[in-house]
């Protein structure tokens, strides 16, 4: 894994696109109406291009992006940005984007483990209410009679397997898509395809 | 006219909003963080920061919905009579008062916050400050990406269409709109990075040292006494929560 981030002048070049990314891929999500978010893809993207420290440096800058036009009250999800580019980066250490099926179980993954803590964040300190469609799941599966723990576990972990799942399994099929002279620019995207 | 939030220092709008917050968090009982929650927006009002005061409500108004029915309606007993018959959960009613009003103040003043931030005034004023210039560079880099790749995905969006791309309709349909508008972004977006990484390398992006800021905002006395106060504030707060 990568373990050291040095702030090269491409690097300079792809952390704001890939913060863009991240923002306009969630607001087209958005507009088609989708039941996910998608608003990672940049953040998995830079992971696999330039290691986990850039990933969750996309990350932060996106988390703290969107809130100057949401509002700080997300912050703590921050959390999750960073599990994703660490996840990420180990499957991109383990060939995880090399087929089809390598990246949806690395995604599924990611996915579980991102939407465990998606969880706790929200029980601990949002009560379970984070806004959106998962805190309508949250609601409808209390007023079944499901315990809160549990209905707040049930939402953030359906929802972020589906999510994440999508996200890295994108970001599998544009790294094979790339053009081989685009990719050899990226030696640990590179990696992540080879068989 | 050039509103209070804006004409002051930079560093002094994100002091207030960030006291703001910590005050949020370190306040323990509802009433309290609701009369934080009045001073929040009384303070963006007063500011000309209105705009980040009805955002803040947009933002939160939702969540308030949510936190009453999971929390007061669906909460644990000891259970209270409501107005309207049937019963409410005591203590649910109670965290919902303080979580909300607690949400709207960091929706609020970081929501007012945004409303007069100026990118490249914050860059100047990093760069007086002798900031690490990374960071602010990122910052600033990242909100002009942001408005150009959105440029680019709305007149991507409109080329789609005109071949035939659906984005309305039934769910199968959307998800199929989604790789035509969104991997020609991805792509552009790593086709650019090498060129903007030559530009940025030939216009000494990486060379170390001082940097001259240009047109620094004016940092007046009252900026760094409000600063100050901010300060004092939290720390004041957090004594008094120990002390408690």
């Amino acid at each position: 894994m990568n373990h050291t981030l040095r702030i090269s002048p491409r690097l300079f070049a792809i952390v704001p696109a890939a913060v863009a990314i991240n923002l306009v891929v969630g607001t087209v999500v958005k507009e088609l109406s989708l039941p996910v978010f998608l608003d990672t893809v940049g953040t998995v993207l830079v992971a696999v291009l330039a290691g986990w420290r850039a990933g969750a440096l996309v990350g932060t800058v996106s988390q703290l992006l969107i809130g100057l036009l949401t509002g700080y009250q997300y912050l703590p999800f921050v959390l999750i940005q960073w599990l994703l580019a660490l996840i990420t980066s180990l499957a991109t250490n383990r060939h995880g984007f090399s087929s089809l099926w390598r990246t949806v179980a690395w995604g599924a993954a990611a996915g579980l483990c991102c939407g465990t803590l998606s969880s706790v964040i929200s029980y601990y300190l949002f009560g379970g209410i984070t806004g959106g469609g998962v805190s309508w799941v949250v609601t409808a599966l209390r007023s079944l009679g499901a315990s809160q723990p549990m209905a707040v576990f049930a939402g953030s972990s359906s929802t972020d397997v589906l999510d994440k799942g999508i996200v890295i399994v994108v970001v599998g099929v544009l790294l094979r898509a790339l053009p081989k002279r685009i990719l050899g620019r990226f030696p640990w995207a590179a990696r992540a395809v080879a068989k | 006219m050039i509103s209070l939030a804006r004409r002051a220092h930079p560093f002094t709008a994100g002091a207030i909003t960030v006291a703001l917050i910590a005050l949020a968090l370190v306040l323990p009982s509802a009433s309290q963080t609701v009369v934080l929650y009045g001073i929040t927006a009384l303070l963006a009002l007063a500011a000309g920061a209105g705009a980040g005061v009805r955002r803040g409500l947009i933002a939160v108004f939702p969540l308030w919905v949510l936190l009453f029915l999971l929390q007061g309606v669906l909460g644990e007993a000891p259970r209270v009579a409501a107005p309207w018959g049937g019963t409410l959960s005591q203590p649910g009613l109670l965290w919902a008062l303080s979580q909300g009003s607690r949400l709207a103040v960091i929706a609020t003043a970081s929501l007012a916050f945004a409303s007069a931030f100026d990118p490249h005034r914050f860059l100047q004023a990093a760069i007086a400050r002798r900031w690490p210039f990374g960071a602010a560079f990122l910052l600033v880099a990242t909100l002009d990406a942001a408005e150009r790749l959105g440029q680019q995905a709305r007149q991507l969006r409109e080329a789609q269409r005109t071949r035939g791309v659906h984005v309305t309709g039934s769910m199968a349909t959307r998800v199929r709109a989604l790789p035509a508008l969104i991997f020609p972004l991805l792509l552009a977006s790593l086709t650019e990075a090498d060129d903007r990484a030559l530009a940025l390398e030939t216009r000494g992006l990486m060379i170390q040292g001082p940097r001259a800021a240009i047109d620094p905002p004016r940092d007046s006395a009252i900026d760094r006494v409000v600063r100050w106060v901010a300060l004092a504030c939290v720390i004041a707060t957090v004594i008094w929560r120990i002390r408690r």
